[in-house]
């Protein structure tokens, strides 16, 4: 009888594992971009604000309040990204360890019941293997986390968004101008929630 | 399916070729490998490629108790030659991989850390395997750039890496070289196209015709015995070298 393969079931990873961090990258790079946009927007409006003068105090003050949105959510996304570059690190570690485990199983079923070394050989295995499956586990609830406290972060622009729609109608000459400022912000700020709903989905590790 | 034949034996003192392998898929070079085997202790030569690691380990440990692996013997740098260190390693982590200084930063690549490797430098050194002395010879630029050869004076055999080697036809699976002129064609080409160095070449027919050697044993093809080893060297000294196309 041949000696049993290790049990590597509980460990889910597969080789789609660094695609999932890929588009992970890939959302966080996206959202990135849109904060940046936001940026320039809000400079826009900060100045749009300045020519309007008394018409548009308040949506002056917004814009300078989505402006430092803006500024917290490039910094929010870049320890996001910080995070996932680590996990590429993780889960490479994790694939190429599951090859090895699976290739040392089939030489030690090959070579049947009882080589000495097989039974410590395995443990060895299976416990670096459950090391760094916990390491990805703990990177997976911290990103988790993070993205949790952006996505309140963003419910915060969503507010400030709808304010200055609000402050744009008193914006007497300067209205229209104002009002296409601030729908143009909700939009971005509308597109970021749902690229944090799919970053907010996504595991690095399957349970 | 490979398996481990002795081709020397000496109360606790063994050589143990792991020789070609009929069942591997056809687009990885077949590749022998080589343990010797003294006392308490094992050292495996060119353990090969990752994907045959399956069918070496297995060989090997029909014959010897893996656990007394002590050392890995890499001739040098080629994926065939040691892509497979990372599990030898899984299986065993404290062992000791003997290579040129050369690549003792490009070897990693495959597996181990810091105290893995025992770098061997250019004039080559003596490796000792539960007491018995063996020793790495120079065989630089043939074919590779840091290269040796182990050679046991004891049991008279010269493990010369890919120099002897033969790309033979798949229904050829003598273990030992049985009509050498029919047998060279098949090394012909390998040589003149891989052993880059005239000079190296010389260097090394010059250093080995020194050596007493009963069987020269490469990493492909077949067994060199008795009076075909200096018949070998002969022929490889004669041979140009270094060429594209002959
Ligand atoms: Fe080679
Ligand atoms: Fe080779």
């Amino acid at each position: 009888m041949n000696a049993p393969e290790p049990n590597f079931h509980g460990i889910a990873l597969r080789t789609g594992e660094l695609a999932r961090i890929v588009r992970v990258n890939e959302e966080i790079k996206a959202i990135v971009a849109t904060a940046f946009r936001i940026n320039l927007m809000a400079l826009n409006a900060i100045f749009l604000a300045k020519r309007a003068g008394n018409a548009a105090l308040g949506f002056g003050v917004l814009s300078n309040e989505l402006r430092r949105f803006a500024q917290d959510l490039t910094r929010h996304m870049a320890s996001l990204r910080e995070m996932t570059s680590g996990s590429v690190g993780s889960v490479t570690g994790v694939v190429q360890q599951q090859r090895i485990a699976r290739i040392l199983a089939e030489a030690l079923k090959l070579s049947g019941e009882g080589v000495p070394g097989a039974r410590e050989a395995r443990r060895r295995g299976a416990a670096r293997l459950a090391e760094q499956q916990s390491r990805l586990r703990g990177l997976d609830l911290r990103l988790r986390a993070a993205v949790e406290e952006t996505q309140q972060l963003v419910e915060l622009g969503g507010v400030l968004a709808r304010s200055a729609k609000i402050e744009a109608a008193y914006g007497g000459g300067f209205s229209a101008a104002l009002m296409q400022v601030s729908t143009d912000f909700a939009e971005v700020i509308a597109q970021i929630k749902r690229s944090l709903e799919v970053l907010g989905k996504e595991r690095l590790v399957k349970d | 399916m490979k398996q481990a034949h002795c081709i020397y034996q000496d109360e606790e003192h063994r050589w143990l070729a792991i020789a070609r392998d009929a069942t591997k898929p056809g687009y990885i070079i077949d590749t022998n490998e080589y343990v010797v085997v003294h006392g308490d202790e094992a050292l495996l030569c060119d353990p090969g490629g990752i994907e045959i690691f399956p069918a070496v380990f297995s060989a090997l440990s029909a014959e010897c108790d893996p656990t007394r692996l002590a050392g890995i013997f890499a001739s040098h740098q080629d994926p065939d030659i040691i892509s497979s260190l990372a599990l030898w390693l899984e299986f065993k982590p404290d062992l000791k991989c003997y290579t040129s200084w050369l690549w003792q930063s490009f070897l990693p690549h495959f597996g181990g850390h810091d105290s893995t490797f025992v770098p061997i430098p250019d004039q080559g050194t003596t490796i000792r395997l539960d007491g018995l002395e063996l020793q790495a010879i120079p065989a630089h630029y043939l074919h590779s750039s840091g290269n040796f050869h182990l050679y046991d004076p004891k049991a008279k055999i010269l493990f010369s890496g890919d120099v002897g080697a033969a790309l033979l036809p798949a229904d050829n699976n003598d273990l030992y070289v049985q009509d050498f002129s029919r047998h060279i064609r098949h090394a012909e080409g390998f040589h003149k196209r891989w052993m880059g160095s005239d000079r190296a070449k010389r260097d090394w027919c010059e250093r080995v015709s020194r050596l007493e050697i009963d069987m020269l044993v490469p990493q492909h093809g077949a067994i060199y015995q008795g009076a075909d080893v200096q018949r070998f060297i002969n022929w490889f000294a004669a041979l140009e070298v270094g060429v594209l196309r002959s």
